[in-house]
């Protein structure tokens, strides 16, 4: 591996003042925040569904799946559209800032401690011109707990049944 | 080899044909040697032969030539129709299907054409002496077989024409094996040989004197032939003439005419509906209506942007032309809509005609007697829903043979016709198709199915005891209500029915169940005509729209507070002398409750005389929508059926009111709090 050139890129994105990047191979496209349907019953961090050219597309809202405050979308609000494991799904971000190579050997193992969001859903770390770059792990901001999720929402259904 | 369309489109007929041959054979069975049956298989039989000899599957080339050679017989009236030979024919249709299924699933294995090849054989061999051994051989139009016939008649239509060939050597040839051959040679590349008198092995072995005789299918000119044939040396004469038949059999005509998928409505020997056709995979048709959903999308936004002009810049000329524009898209749109969505159906014939043979085998096995009537296979059905309710329909009507209808005997004992009567029937009602299994068998134990039910614990015996009978039958949809040990003690019409009523659900349907014992039992099931496109009734809660599919909606109404009490946490109204009880979509959907001084109510139906009114913030009207679905991410969330994209490009959710509101529990707990009411005042 020494002498090959490995590079990766990434697209980049801003939640809450951290820099987060993922696999530009699986971003479909990026667009504008737009109007969401909210999904009764859905895990809570599925911020609801959006009609992309005729294709519904579940929406969840990374800063709710990451249990970071909570903010208004403004004119920077984007939705990233990424695809894993044959499903196509939105994440809300704050912004997205750019698309960048990054050699590889500039890529680190996650640290124990992030401050902010949980290490299970990271891939690495990327020190890029004074910046920090978080990469995700999307396999698992996608999926990690979701049944977890799904389980507590059937439970709180149930509850608010009962009483 | 061939590829997969190919394969496709021989599948395709392979299926219509074994259908045929099935319909038919239940025909001959029930009326004896029917000569239009008789031809029907024959000519399936035939093109199976042919078809199949193409794709290279032997077996089953094989197989359908031996059917063919005793339906020949058959149909000339050479042999007789008996219940062997049908049942025979039955067991060659099966191996014919097992055979298919290894085409479909070379893994399986590959049943054995020999046991059945030899039946088909016997009945051949047996035949009476009486008839004539064989056909001489300068006989009628050149001694050709019917098959033969139909095969020249086939190629006509493709453009070919038939030729009978005579070939004649020279007297002292030297290698008449090999100048046949050479003639052979020189025919192949020009067309097909059908025919060889003697056949190809003795003429290539030179087993012929002077001559031999061919009939040779070609495009090429008869001039051009007989001179090819004479550079051949040692052949002295060639003589060619073309074939006529004389008089085409109306089957040939059929046969040739489907291959070529043209033939004019008048043709028509049997009056069957003649259609033009291509076949398309559904694939692309599903992607169409998908294309076709945006369409419409963009078109409605289109307006939007015209009105928005209009506002602007009032009356100018260009506006205007947009307006046009704009409408002239929209009407377009709706009927390609339109289109494509007829493109999609089937008529449900396709499914129906598999029911015969399996009530007939069924009944044969259970030693019951049944008419099986059914009726509007011509009604058309959306082909997803078809797929659908295959297996709902197989269930029903196997318990209507098995549980339904009494033996023969006890029919008699009770007075009864002895034959017993399963009525499969599809029909147009509004906006649906309406699929009824009707039996005169036993009908359904009421008393049995209330001890059931009690017993189960699925109701207490209070109130299992005003329950009427419509809605006693309805705990046979109930999962685990009746398991294969008490299938003989409630008449079984408990297997697999939560099943039944799950698949037809899943398609937005509804099944019901009406009875009456000692008379029968009948099975209602109510289906939207697409799956793509549903009518529904659009509601609006908290600023967001659902959409209610109109299969479940009764009516809809606008109630005031005041009317509203309130029994045992729960909400309810008094609607004509009987109690609805209320839930808030809102709050089921995890909202706060408010007071509104009127509420608007969906009534809606949970099946089996159920019914809820779920409380909405405004009615906003009928639409059609075109149903998607949420997607694997979201899976399957309770209440919610899938979605659809509005005008405005925004996404409406699609209710399933049955995973709403419990029913059992709405439903019991509606009879107690009748009671309740009542005495309240």
């Amino acid at each position: 591996m020494p002498e090959e050139k490995h590079e990766e890129q990434l697209v980049v994105f801003r939640l809450a003042d951290q820099t987060y990047g993922v696999d530009v191979g699986s971003v479909v496209e990026i667009i504008r925040m737009e109007s969401v349907t909210k999904v009764p019953r859905a895990p809570e961090f599925v911020e609801g569904v959006i009609n992309l050219r005729g294709r519904i597309i579940p929406v969840i809202d990374l800063r709710r799946r990451f249990g970071l405050p909570l903010k208004e979308p403004d004119r920077s609000t984007r939705i990233v559209i990424v695809e894993m494991g044959g499903m196509t799904v939105g994440m809300i971000v704050d912004a997205v800032l750019e698309v960048l190579r990054i050699p590889t050997d500039k890529i680190e193992p996650p640290p124990a401690v992030v401050s902010g969001i949980d290490v299970a859903y990271l891939r690495g770390i990327a020190l890029w011109q004074e910046d920090m770059i978080i990469l995700l792990d999307l396999e698992k901001v996608l999926y990690e707990h979701e049944k977890e999720a799904l389980a507590e929402a059937d439970i709180s259904s149930l509850e608010g049944r009962a009483v | 080899m061939f590829d997969q369309e190919t394969l496709s489109v021989f599948l395709d007929e392979l299926e219509e044909k074994i259908q045929v041959i099935s319909d038919n054979l239940l025909v001959l069975e029930r009326e004896g040697g029917d000569a239009q049956a008789l031809q029907e298989i024959f000519r399936a039989a035939h093109t199976v032969k042919g078809s199949s000899a193409i794709m290279g599957f032997e077996d089953m080339s094989n197989l359908t030539h031996e059917m063919e050679n005793l339906l020949d017989l058959l149909r000339r009236g050479e042999l007789e129709v008996t219940p062997q030979v049908v049942d025979t024919l039955f067991e060659a249709l099966d191996v014919l299907k097992a055979l298919r299924d290894c085409i479909l699933d070379p893994s399986r294995e590959a049943p054995e054409i020999g046991p059945v090849v030899a039946k088909l054989r016997g009945f051949r061999e047996a035949r009476p002496l009486t008839s004539p051994a064989s056909r001489p051989a300068g006989g009628t139009k050149a001694g050709l077989t019917e098959a033969e016939e139909a095969t020249i008649y086939e190629a006509q239509i493709r453009g070919f024409q038939a030729y009978h060939i005579k070939v004649t050597v020279a007297e002292d040839c030297q290698m008449k094996g090999v100048r046949a051959f050479l003639v052979f040679r020189t025919l192949e590349p020009l067309g097909e040989i059908i025919k060889a008198t003697p056949p190809v092995e003795e003429l290539e072995e030179g087993e012929y004197e002077r001559s031999f005789e061919l009939i040779f299918l070609t495009k090429e000119d008869p001039g051009r032939l007989r001179h090819l044939l004479l550079t051949v040396s040692e052949i002295v004469e060639v003589e060619v003439t073309p074939v006529t038949l004389e008089q085409r059999p109306a089957e040939h005509r059929e046969v040739a005419a489907t291959r070529e998928e043209k033939r004019p409505a008048a043709a028509s020997p049997t009056g069957l509906a003649p259609t033009k056709t291509v076949r398309v995979d559904v694939q692309k048709l599903d992607e169409l209506m998908n294309l076709v959903g945006e369409l419409v999308i963009n078109r409605t936004r289109l307006d939007r942007i015209v009105e928005i002009f209009e506002q602007r810049y009032g009356s100018d000329d260009l506006v205007e032309v947009l307006e046009e524009v704009s409408n002239h898209l929209g009407q377009l749109t709706n009927e390609l809509q339109e289109q494509i969505m007829k493109a999609r159906m089937l008529p449900v014939g396709q499914l129906f005609n598999r029911f015969p043979r399996m009530v007939r085998d069924l009944a044969h096995k259970l030693g019951k007697e049944i008419n099986f009537v059914v009726e509007g296979k011509e009604t058309e059905l959306d082909r997803n829903v078809i797929e659908v309710i295959g297996d709902p329909l197989i269930h029903l009507l196997r318990n209507a043979v098995d549980h339904g209808i009494e033996p023969p005997e006890e029919r008699e004992a009770l007075g009864k016709p002895r034959v017993g009567t399963i009525r499969l029937k599809a029909y147009h009602q509004e906006n649906h198709i309406v699929i009824e299994v009707e039996d005169d068998g036993r009908g359904i134990d009421a008393e049995r199915v209330r001890q059931k039910a009690v017993s189960l614990g699925l109701v207490d015996p209070e109130t299992a005891s005003r329950l009427t009978e419509e809605e006693l039958y309805n705990f046979i949809f109930q999962p685990g209500f009746s398991t294969a040990s008490q299938v003989t003690d409630l008449s079984g019409r408990g297997v697999g029915m939560d099943v039944v009523r799950k698949q037809i659900e899943q398609i937005n349907g509804t099944v019901e169940v009406s009875s009456r014992p000692g008379q029968g039992t009948k099975f209602s099931i109510k289906l939207p005509l697409t799956l793509a496109i549903i009518r529904a009734l659009m509601v609006s809660v908290e600023g967001q729209t659902y959409a209610f599919p109109l299969t479940s909606v009764l009516e809809t109404l606008k109630v005031s507070r005041e009317e509203v009490r309130r029994v045992k946490d729960m909400e309810v109204v008094p609607v004509r002398g009987s109690v609805l009880p209320l839930f808030s979509l809102a709050e089921l959907f995890g909202g706060q409750p408010r007071s509104i001084p009127h509420l608007y109510v969906v009534v809606v139906n949970l099946g089996g005389g159920k019914r809820a009114g779920l409380v909405v913030d405004e009615l906003l009207g009928e639409q059609e929508i075109v149903i998607k679905s949420l997607g694997e991410y979201l899976g399957r969330i309770p209440g919610i059926a899938g979605a659809t994209i509005l005008g405005d490009g925004r996404v409406a959710l699609i209710l399933d009111v049955r995973g709403l509101v419990q029913p059992k529990s709405c439903r019991l707990e509606a009879k107690c709090l009748e009671e309740e009411l009542a005495a309240v005042g």
